[in-house]
């Protein structure tokens, strides 16, 4: 055998000795992309909320939220990928998108400490097999290419996974973009 | 880590520090047979204990302290310093292995094996007081001992030494003489005995569970209070309510109170070991050591109280020779004071050393670049000594390990600062520094007042609130006004600066306000505004709001760091309504909007002095002195002062004011003095001005303005008139500052002259 397919059956035979994993990951939605979170670091899921604004605070903010006695920094995916807002009314100078409207806001809990990611809606949870799991592309850069932990191949198309102790907010502002 | 080894570590950890305690108590009393007891009987159920559990290493150093000890309790042997500092040793080793036992659960055995072995030699070296004198070369796991001849001028070192070897150390001329004594004051001077029956000991993270129950508790009682303030039937147990979680609230905040011997207590060791290294002699005095302070406070002033305390030792207490020339007592004395003064918690670290050197302080802070000469040669004494606060300052000549690294007092101010806490600083040359921290009592729940600014709601602590003012639209125009840009307010007669709180949060808003400023009135929004005319540490600024909403207790929730560090905001509480609101810290928008310390006019003089003086001439201060217009130029004036007329003082005929340890002679021309004198709560105001070398004081009865005078004339010649300028179209006398008579320098009076 040549060395090449050698090696590629080698592989083959690696990756059909470690057996697939299930993962299951809570979907989130931000505009058109489907986002997963591995329900391992979600709290909670707070439906409904509106976020109170923060001025003068980093882009990334997406405001403070009241959760069970403590008030939580949340992060705005939205607005973390550079997406323009869904309320395109804002007032200026004021940059927290969350402030007008209710989003639902997932509990993450990172290294950190506990904060919320503003999300458009959370799907379902969904069962995903590592198997199914290719990394980032090269073409990815920047801040994307920190935030995402690669995707899942599903029937109904790309899964994003984040990679929570990147979206933490001391995290996002210590690295500042 | 089972049960029982977690219990043995609390309980050993807590016993060592009993002993810690007990072996300098015991220095000072040798022969005090119930504290030998006392440590004795520690040490050998430490030694019981760890035998069961199978702690090698811990029982075979506690048995060599057993013995020792043992001589030492039927008094076959008198403790002495090398005695003391050896079993002092010990403790720490012990602390050690504890250390090491909390983190791996096991002694570590290998590498510090050696280490044991050559404490327990000294410790049965001890034994025999003749072997101890022997000087022998530096040992020990913890010094990292230098020849004692650099040991009187430390020089630097990257690594801090945890305890001195004290066979390093020169040996004092009396060996059996310790060379520092620490006291006690009376009420605490016996360590406490084994806990007695009536305490419990509580897991600190039930504690602050409990903590912020109760501040649910809060919000929700002030949430049921709004929501049934008008109905009848609920009034009555709504108040019940009220009063219950009131008490709870007291209740648990108590809980979480410890006294202040438990931070204090450290101390007379690190003062002997300290005093050992650098060769001085001090007397520890501590008082008011039952004075409580909520446990996670007392955690954050360990490290600048050790830091103060370091300080005092290092730069403030002179050597015994250099005490004794100066006439002083070549024991220094250093007191740590606490005491409760209304809603605060003091904390005094004071020395009788040589003071802060002002002069030093200056120089070196202009070498460090922190501050330009100019700016330093406007500093009164007291503004100087708070320079030693900034980061990168530090006049140490050579930079000690002990302390003076340059991190130092900025490090301690900021600790202080995080938990809501003041420091100041006093210090007379020659006769002692001391340092006061200011600790707020109660942690997270304080009063507050809600205002409205962007729609939105804010908190604005009511502790830093002086006043309310309301102002209707059709007043906004003529009662702020605009100078180069700076908002003002003109109360009582002095010009308050204002921060426009939604300029401030947003950024946009502000520029375009400042944009078109000319007029100034088109800018100022057609409705009713509030100024909340705040405090802070003396800097006094007006906060203009859109509404005001009622005073709240509310809890205060901490804000992430990424928040915090925006600046303007202290924390995030939830309001009686639901909504979520931020707490804003008034001293840090007085910075970030660059109000300075000191009253307005500093400020308002240096927007003057940055603007071109082209073609408007010189600017002046207009005021009113008695029943006549006075000028005074502008770039003269240093500060506007209002004091109490009590603080006039007289030199024969000539009023003087003691201003920043300066006296200041103070020129009344129109008898503002002679009016006040009948009112002795009266207040007068004094224009504090450079005069060449000196400060003069021209007193009057308001403030009016800062203008552009334009040059007058002599009639009929194109010379301009001296001592007089055109003022907003008023002929104004310009106030002759030169023509102010110098004080007499002898003391006693001289007729004075009244100068025009």
């Amino acid at each position: 055998m040549s060395t090449r397919s050698a090696a590629k059956s080698s592989l083959a035979l690696r990756k059909a000795a470690s057996a697939p994993v299930m993962l299951e990951m809570c979907s989130v939605r931000v505009g058109a992309t489907l986002f997963g979170v591995p329900i391992t670091h979600i709290l909670e899921i707070v439906g409904n909320t509106r976020p109170q604004a923060v001025p003068l605070a980093p882009e990334f903010v997406g405001g403070l939220v009241h959760y069970r006695g403590d008030v939580l920094t949340t992060v705005s995916l939205r607005q973390l990928l550079g997406l323009p807002a869904k309320n395109p009314d804002r007032e200026p100078g004021n940059n927290t998108q969350g402030a007008d409207t209710r989003h639902d806001i997932l509990v993450l809990e990172s290294s950190g400490g506990c904060f919320g990611l503003l999300v458009d809606s959370v799907g379902e949870v969904l069962t995903v097999s590592s198997a199914d799991h290719e990394p980032n592309p090269s073409t990815l850069e920047g801040r994307r290419s920190a935030l995402f932990a690669g995707a899942y191949k599903l029937p109904q198309g790309l899964l994003v996974m984040l990679d929570p102790e990147q979206l933490d907010p001391m995290r996002l502002g210590a690295t500042a973009a | 880590m089972d049960e029982l080894t977690r219990e043995f570590l609390i309980e050993s950890q807590e016993g060592l520090d009993r002993m810690e305690r007990c072996l300098t108590d015991l220095e000072e009393r040798p022969h005090d047979t119930e504290l030998l007891a006392d440590i004795f009987r520690s040490v050998h159920t430490i030694k019981g204990t760890t035998g069961f559990l199978g702690f090698r290493r811990l029982e075979k150093l506690a048995h060599a302290g057993e013995n020792l000890l043992g001589l030492l309790r039927d008094g076959k042997l008198s403790a002495n310093q090398s005695i003391i500092t050896g079993l002092l040793q010990l403790m720490d080793s012990l602390r050690g292995i504890l250390r090491t036992i909390e983190l791996q659960n096991n002694e570590g055995e290998a590498e510090d094996a050696h280490l044991d072995a050559a404490l327990i030699a000294r410790l049965r070296e001890l034994q025999h007081p003749e072997a101890a004198a022997i000087t022998l070369s530096g040992r020990g796991q913890f010094a990292e001992a230098e020849p004692p001849v650099q040991l009187a001028h430390p020089a630097s070192r990257t690594s801090p030494p945890a305890i001195p070897d004290p066979e390093t150390a020169p040996s004092p001329a009396v060996p059996e003489a310790p060379a520092a004594t620490p006291e006690q004051s009376p009420e605490t001077g016996k360590p406490k005995a084994a806990a007695s029956d009536s305490t419990l000991r509580v897991d600190v993270v039930l504690l602050n569970r409990m903590m912020n129950l109760v501040g649910e508790l809060v919000l929700t009682r002030n949430q049921i209070l709004q929501a049934t303030a008008l109905d009848p039937n609920f009034t009555m147990l709504s108040r019940r309510l009220d009063m219950v979680t009131a008490d709870l609230r007291e209740s648990v905040m108590k809980a979480r109170m410890q006294p202040v011997s438990n931070v204090f207590s450290k101390f007379p060791r690190i003062v002997r070991d300290l005093s050992q290294l650098l060769n001085r002699k001090v007397r520890l005095v501590m008082e008011g050591q039952e004075t409580e302070l909520d446990k996670s406070l007392l955690e954050a002033i360990k490290d600048p109280l050790t830091h103060a305390v370091r300080n005092s030792l290092d730069h403030g207490i002179e050597m015994p020779e250099v005490r004794a020339a100066a006439g002083k007592d070549p024991e220094g004395t250093l007191k740590l004071r606490a005491y409760q003064e209304g809603s605060h918690v003091l904390i005094e670290v004071s020395d009788d050393g040589a003071g802060i050197g002002v002069e030093r302080v200056r120089n070196k802070a202009i070498e460090r670049g922190l501050i330009t000469p100019q700016r330093a040669a406007q500093l009164g004494e007291r503004d100087l000594l708070q320079l030693i606060f900034l980061p990168g300052f530090s006049t140490a000549e050579a930079i000690t390990n002990v302390s003076g690294r340059g991190v130092g007092m900025d490090v301690v101010r900021t600790n202080v600062e995080k938990i809501g806490g003041k420091v100041e600083i006093d210090s007379r040359p020659g006769q002692g520094t001391t340092l006061r921290l200011r600790i707020p009592l109660t942690l997270a729940i304080i009063p507050a007042l809600i205002v409205r600014s962007l729609g939105q709601s804010f908190a604005l602590p009511q502790g830093a609130l002086s006043e309310l003012v309301h102002i209707a639209p059709e007043q906004a125009a003529t009662v702020i006004e605009w100078l180069e840009g700076t908002p003002l307010y003109r109360l009582r007669g002095q010009l308050l600066p204002l921060i426009f709180l939604d300029g401030l949060l947003s950024p946009g808003l502000q520029s375009t306000r400042l944009a078109a400023l000319s007029p100034a009135e088109e800018f100022l929004p057609q409705r009713d505004q509030f100024i909340a005319v705040l405090d802070a540490d003396g800097r006094r600024y007006g906060l203009v709001v859109d509404g005001l909403a009622d005073p709240e207790e509310i809890v205060v929730k901490p804000l992430s760091t990424v928040l915090k560090s925006i600046g303007i905001y202290s924390g995030a509480t939830v309001l009686g309504s639901g909504d979520l609101a931020l707490i804003l810290d008034p001293g840090s928008i007085a910075t970030r909007a660059g109000i300075a310390m000191g009253k307005v006019d500093v400020q308002v003089g240096a927007a003057m002095e940055d603007e071109e003086e082209a073609a408007t001439g010189s600017r002046y201060l207009l005021v009113e002195a008695g029943q006549r217009r006075a000028a005074v130029p502008l770039d003269d004036v240093i500060r506007i002062e209002r004091i109490a007329f009590s603080r006039v003082e007289y030199i024969g005929h000539r009023p003087v004011l003691n201003f920043q340890g300066q006296l200041l002679p103070i020129e009344d021309s129109a008898g503002v003095l002679a009016s006040a004198s009948g009112d002795p709560a009266a207040e007068i105001i004094v224009v504090v001005c450079r005069e060449g070398n000196r400060q003069v004081g021209i007193a009057v009865s308001h403030v009016l303005d800062v203008g552009a005078g334009g040059e007058l004339f002599e009639a009929g010649s194109q010379q301009p008139a001296s001592g007089v300028t055109l003022l907003n179209d008023h002929v104004t006398g310009i106030v002759d500052l030169g023509a102010i008579q110098p004080l007499p320098i002898a003391a006693h009076a001289e007729p004075g002259h009244h100068s025009e």
